[in-house]
């Protein structure tokens, strides 16, 4: 924009007429006029203010006050509708409309297992790990036109969701990231640039085991032979015949699974991840070996 | 350019040639929680870590297997409410299917099923399921098929045989509950008789 060493200002400088106060005015839209108010015919007199009393006055009493009558705020009796809502786990929703919408748009690339960071860096889902969000959950919306085969991983899934990407010859798996591997997951670059060692992920809490070993809900510490069983009855109820993801060709990537302990894929806990000397570190002591790897 | 290195961190590794002299780290990573440890192949129940072991589930009985290619599907626009999308979206899902014909229902069942719902039957000799209680077609079809299946188990149940012991046993007990009413009734009336003051 300058040009080399800045010549083309010295340029313009020299060929333009001389630089005085009637040459000069601000950037359109960077000065905007004040609002005053109580000018004009209209506007003034009083002012948009009534007659008298005290709306004129400005006395007017606190909101919520209704003359004397006991306010609604205080009739209604207190109930803990949101008591303990800020410990409450959050899942922001999914759904296959949306999930489709983004594989045919091309912002989501069906031909790799699909992560939240693949979602997050395709703009389809804003997870908050700050606002008590622990992951997506895939919701049913558009289960009738979904038709894309995909390694999806979610943190919850509906039954119906399930059996939608089941049908279309997909995986889906539900796993668990405490809050420090969520906001990991979400900013990946901006946590490599700390130069901290990725942490191990942590294992659900105990309310959360139960249905994460459940193999009706594909939770990532399930037992595989139970979860092939539960695909089979799925197809059963909903009645589809499974296609066969083992003669698939794009099987080996539809069975790549992250390990329990493991944030992202293809990187262990315990390495460190140098951007800027695109250089990946690892723990070479026995202790911190045996660490990250329990 | 952060997205593009980003995106291929977290690619499934495929052999990099740095990586393969690094032998301890292997193709994949495995922790103490990985899948084949928690549930090693052929191996018997208690696999499980610290994860705590999966309390054993109450054996269901196996649903019954219905093949869908016997079965005609049909999807059709659902009654009701909802505007644009109720008019557009065909969401009601109707099955029908051959009822003499289907083997894969025994035929007594069969026979069972229909003398019970013959009102479902049309004059093809065909049963006809459908549902739109549901917003997705899928549902709506499972629906259909768990309507089916509920319709086998009832015709197949059989009507309970009692016994020749149970039946007397029930008939001695009506009879002595009436003994015992009759009885009772008998002791109430000579307590009102007796607070009869009758003068001659």
């Amino acid at each position: 924009m300058g040009g080399p060493g800045g010549s083309r200002a010295l340029e313009l400088l020299r060929s333009l007429p001389r630089v005085s106060l009637a040459n000069l005015r601000p950037s359109p839209g960077s000065k905007k006029k004040e609002k005053r108010r109580g000018r004009g015919r209209y506007g003034g007199r009083k002012c948009g203010r009534g007659h008298k009393g005290e709306r004129q006055r400005g006395n007017r009493p606190r909101l919520g006050f209704e003359g004397g009558q006991t306010p609604f705020y205080l009739a209604i009796p207190k109930y803990g509708f949101n008591e303990g809502h800020s410990l409450r786990r959050q899942y922001q929703p999914l759904s296959l409309q949306k999930l489709q919408y983004l594989i045919d748009l091309g912002r989501v690339d069906p031909t790799q297992p699909i992560d939240l960071t693949q979602l997050t860096n395709a703009r389809g889902v804003t997870v908050q790990p700050l606002k008590r969000d622990y992951g997506i959950q895939l919701v049913e919306e558009g289960a009738d036109i979904f038709s894309a085969k995909v390694n999806i991983e979610v943190q919850r899934a509906s039954e119906l969701a399930i059996a939608t990407i089941e049908k279309n010859g997909g995986v889906i798996t539900t796993s668990f990231y405490d809050p420090r591997s969520l906001e990991i997951l979400i900013k990946p670059v901006v946590f490599f640039l700390r130069g901290q060692p990725i942490p191990k992920r942590m294992l659900p809490p105990e309310d959360l085991v139960r249905y994460y070993t459940d193999a009706s809900n594909r939770g990532y510490l399930a037992d595989p032979s139970k979860v092939e069983e539960a695909r089979l009855e799925l197809a059963k109820k909903y009645g589809y015949s499974l296609p066969d993801i083992t003669k698939d060709e794009l099987f080996k990537m539809l069975s790549t699974r992250k390990d329990p302990r493991q944030i992202f894929f293809g990187l262990a806990p315990g390495w460190i991840v140098n951007m800027a000397d695109k250089k990946i570190l690892k723990p070479t002591d026995e202790r911190l070996l045996k660490y990250y790897s329990s | 350019m952060a997205a593009r290195t980003l995106r291929a961190l977290c690619r499934p590794r495929l052999l990099v040639a740095g990586s393969s002299r690094r032998a301890a780290a292997g193709a994949e990573f495995r922790s103490a929680y990985s899948l084949d440890k928690l549930y090693p192949p052929r191996g018997g129940g208690g696999g499980g870590g610290d994860t705590g072991s999966v309390p054993e589930q109450e054996a269901k009985p196996p649903a019954l297997d219905i093949p869908m290619d016997r079965l005609t599907v049909s999807y059709c626009r659902s009654s009701g409410p909802g505007g644009q999308n109720v008019n557009k979206v065909n969401t009601k899902a109707e099955v029908r299917f051959h009822l003499a014909s289907a083997d894969w229902i025994p035929e007594a069942v069969r026979q069972k099923m229909a003398s019970m719902h013959k009102n479902k039957i049309n004059r093809a000799g065909e049963l006809i399921v459908n549902s739109e209680e549901s917003r997705y077609q899928m549902r709506n079809l499972a629906i259909c098929l768990e309507k089916i299946r509920v319709m086998v188990t009832e015709a197949t149940e059989k009507p309970k045989v009692v016994s020749k012991e149970t039946a007397q046993e029930l008939i001695a007990r009506v009879e002595k509950m009436n003994r015992e009413r009759l009885r009772q009734k008998k002791i109430h009336s000579n307590i009102k008789q007796s607070r009869k003051a009758d003068f001659d």
